[in-house]
């Protein structure tokens, strides 16, 4: 103890100190939009800015879907009569707001961006793709969807908020429009909710069912699921929660769609990162059938799963990851000498897809779940819906 | 060693008997001469001791190898008799450490111990008007791929005394900017953690790479100047988190790989002319956007200007401090990226800080002290387009009230508790430890 004694002075001070540390308190947050989110949350609703007159951004991206897509089909229609087929699967734009412009990280890894290709790096820049493509909002410029905009009921207040002369310079105008979106997906709530059971869980509010956590387990083990390799359950350091993506890319081989006519012409890929819609990697044919992650925040709400739209149920799609190559007959065609693999790539580019991570990595092997684990997986994806 | 405690007594006694006060300029240069004359006597000393070694080592020599010279080389006596002379002192060792716990009030899953800096330093003297001083900070512990730690580079420059009272360095040198920046051990500030104006406003460890020059006049006036590196305004993030805990922490270049197409200029004046008191300041201006073609503000540049005072009178140690930077030409960087996060006309904070030794035995110390601080790393934005979402602030109030408790004037316990009066979820009860060698 004499030793200690001449810790005495400082550790009778910081007693009082500690006991004086004063009282709580919390941050005072308000949920009020700035007035150019206000705007984006107009023009999100707003048909009238469609060549159609009848599909706005909610359109394809429904608030109940967790901002997904409410179609069971594929692909939406659009265009200037909504006939025309999308390429792809609208997809989830919650959580976004966590993502990041696209970059290859020191490794090598494609990271970020948005769309299913990442080839716009800001919400803003993605905002702006579906007002002029063709299958979708098809308006023929950013002069066409500015008019418009003129016309819209809120069209006063945008002059209030971006100049009273900003209607006379459409390109800016255009750009304000995508900056409009951007901060009403920044700073409205209900693109990042975190209302899920799973978060209730991990606030300490309610537990999993015996079911949910078994499947969590499998959700997380690395000879198991092996889910969380790609989409953490853990909280990243620019969120509050998880978001169950690492924003990152992968070539997964999901079988060729055959509801999406483009996929008629037999010389036609998708090949996401490498094009054809994404050009400036196209080189890269490493690349070749790699697509966003997405989050799996919602995943149990959608219709339509993967980039093509290909899986119409949960179940079918966890089935796929654990029998894609220990049974690949059921879910790729066969001609008379063998199984066409990975069918939605060319033949070259087959080689891209991840075959050395679990679950796929058992060819000749069991599957890494059994149908109750596979049950216990699904009820624990069901716990990632916000309410 | 009694030989030189003998010299130096002498001159002092010497120097008494002049009969006229001295300048600190004499003083200096009579010390330096008077090191100088140590130094040749101790190297013939030195010589005086290796001699019969060295005719040893000649004989043994001569004997195994009857046909080899025995004439030395030009310089063979010469060199060792150098090294000789520079070898005792040439050589010292430096650094300091702060290991640290933080306990957030109001969220105790973010408590966090960790091993803050060890820092390692060497220097070398050539000669009495050159020497290099390298020191190299961990910080976080562990850097890896995997880890937050980092490994740094904190200083790597030569100095070279010019004349009696005027010196220059060269290399990879902190700046003479308010009084952390240059005296950061956890020993010489108080509070676990470096106050937040020092870290915030003015990014310390603030180093630069360039040339510097320090004047001190007779008078107590000491003067910097120089030309060194700047910012890099490529660098400014599109997530605010950075920019918000310190504009300039977010751009700086430290030395690696510097980008220099624009480079910065800083002045400093400091009064120590009466004992215990001291005031000064400093500015410093330089080029961010560094002639950079992809960004819209090549020219950008950043101002940083602060003042700062300090009486350590019986056993009060009072300071102030002041400091503002504003960014000049970011209207084009900031309409480019109105997505995320634009740059800031103006960032401020100033604080002060009383500290008393209530309490001292042999070496132990104890000295409570509080500070007031008050910071803001965005006070407004002008340069950006009409409707643009910004967000000034945060305006930090914050008191931070604690205790150092010296083991010895170079080890020191610390505990703090710190409340932001603006926003009660970051208050903190901090604990560390901290030394200097």
């Amino acid at each position: 103890m004499r030793s200690l004694r001449f810790l005495a002075p400082f550790l009778i001070y910081s007693t009082l100190l500690t006991a004086c540390g004063g009282g709580a308190g919390s941050a005072n947050t308000t949920e009020s939009l700035s007035a150019a989110a206000l705007l984006g949350q107009a023009i999100f609703k707003d048909p009238s800015l469609s060549a159609s007159g009848q599909m706005s951004c909610q359109t394809c991206h429904d608030p109940s879907m967790g901002h997904a897509s409410p179609f069971t089909t594929a692909v939406a229609l659009g265009g200037p009569t909504l006939s025309d087929q999308g390429g792809r699967t609208p997809p989830g734009i919650n959580y976004l707001k966590y993502n990041g412009a696209f970059k290859f990280d020191a490794d090598g890894t494609p990271k970020g961006g948005f769309f299913w290709d990442g080839r716009a790096n800001s919400l803003a820049e993605q905002a702006k793709g579906p007002f002029l493509n063709a299958v979708e909002m098809a308006n023929a410029d950013a002069a066409a969807v500015i008019h418009k905009v003129s016309q819209a009921t809120y069209a006063e207040q945008f002059k209030r908020v971006f100049g009273a002369d900003i209607f006379n310079d459409p390109n800016t105008a255009f750009e304000r429009v995508a900056y409009a979106l951007e901060r009403y997906q920044i700073e409205d709530t209900d693109f990042a909710p975190f209302t899920s059971k799973f978060d209730a869980v991990m606030q300490g509010k309610e537990a999993f069912t015996p079911e949910e956590l078994r499947g969590l387990v499998w959700f997380n083990r690395a000879d198991k699921g092996n889910c969380a390799a790609c989409h953490p359950s853990t909280k990243p350091d620019n969120a509050p929660a998880a978001l169950f993506t690492d924003f990152s890319y992968d070539s997964l081989g999901v079988p060729r769609n055959t509801e999406i006519a483009a996929n008629a012409d037999t010389n036609f890929f998708d090949k996401g990162l490498c094009g054809p819609t994404r050009t400036d990697l196209s080189a890269r044919t490493d690349l070749c059938g790699a697509f966003k992650v997405p989050s799996l925040r919602n995943v149990a709400k959608r219709n339509r799963f993967f980039h093509n739209g290909k899986f119409t149920t949960l179940t079918q799609v966890v089935n796929f990851y654990i029998t894609r190559d220990t049974n690949p007959t059921a879910w790729y065609p066969a001609d008379p000498n063998n199984v066409l693999v990975y069918n939605d790539l060319p033949a070259l580019e087959r080689g891209n897809v991840n075959v050395t991570e679990a679950p796929y990595n058992r060819t000749g092997l069991s599957p890494a779940l059994n149908g109750q684990e596979i049950t216990d997986l699904i009820a624990f994806l069901q716990t990632l819906s916000d309410r | 060693m009694t030989f030189k405690t003998t010299l130096i007594a002498t001159a002092v006694l010497l120097a008494c008997q002049t009969g006229h006060a001295q300048t600190a300029k004499e003083v200096a240069a009579e010390m330096r001469q008077m090191r100088e004359e140590l130094r040749q006597l101790r190297a013939e000393l030195d010589g005086l001791k290796k001699q019969p070694e060295a005719t040893a080592t000649t004989a043994t020599a001569a004997t195994s190898a009857p046909n080899a010279t025995s004439a030395p080389a030009p310089y063979a006596s010469v060199a060792p008799q150098r090294e000789a002379e520079a070898a005792p002192n040439a050589v010292s060792l430096f650094g300091y450490g702060e290991l640290n716990f933080t306990r957030p009030k109001n969220n105790i899953a973010a408590s966090e111990a960790t091993a803050r800096r060890g820092v390692f330093g060497i220097g070398y003297r050539f000669n009495e008007r050159t020497r290099f001083v390298a020191e190299l900070e961990v910080e976080n512990a562990v850097a890896s791929s995997g880890d937050s730690g980092e490994v740094a580079m904190e200083q790597l420059y030569v100095e070279h005394d010019i004349d009696d009272g005027l010196s220059a360095k060269m290399g990879l040198f902190l700046l003479p900017v308010g009084y952390m920046n240059e005296s950061h051990e956890p020993t010489r500030y108080y509070g676990v953690t470096r106050n937040l104006v020092e870290t915030a406003i003015i990014p310390s460890t603030w180093r630069e790479m360039g040339v510097g020059f320090r004047g001190v006049r007779d008078s107590g006036l000491r003067w910097d100047a120089g030309v060194v590196t700047s910012f890099d305004l490529t660098k400014w993030p599109s997530d605010s988190t950075e920019t918000k805990e310190s504009p300039l922490g977010a751009i700086h270049q430290e030395g690696q790989k510097a980008k220099a197409a624009s480079l910065a200029y800083y002045g400093a004046l400091n009064f120590d002319g009466i004992p215990g008191f001291n005031v000064g300041g400093s500015v410093f201006h330089g080029g961010i956007g560094q002639k950079q073609p992809d960004i819209a503000s090549p020219n950008a540049s950043v101002t940083l200007a602060e003042l700062h005072t300090k009486w350590q009178v019986g056993a009060w140690d009072l300071s102030a401090l002041a400091a503002e930077g504003r960014f000049h030409d970011v209207s084009g960087f900031n309409t480019a990226n109105s997505a995320g996060n634009p740059v800031p006309d103006q960032f401020r904070g100033w604080y002060a800080q009383a500290a008393y030794r209530l309490w001292r035995k042999g070496d132990y110390s104890l000295v409570p002290f509080a500070r007031y601080e008050r910071v803001n790393t965005a006070v407004n934005y002008s340069s950006v387009f009409p409707g643009q979402v910004v967000s000034t602030g945060p305006d930090n109030k914050v008191w931070t009230v604690g205790a150092s408790y010296y083991l010895h004037p170079q080890v020191v316990l610390k505990m703090d508790v710190q409340k932001y009066q603006n926003d009660s979820a970051l208050d903190r009860f901090n604990m560390g430890v901290g030394f200097h060698y």
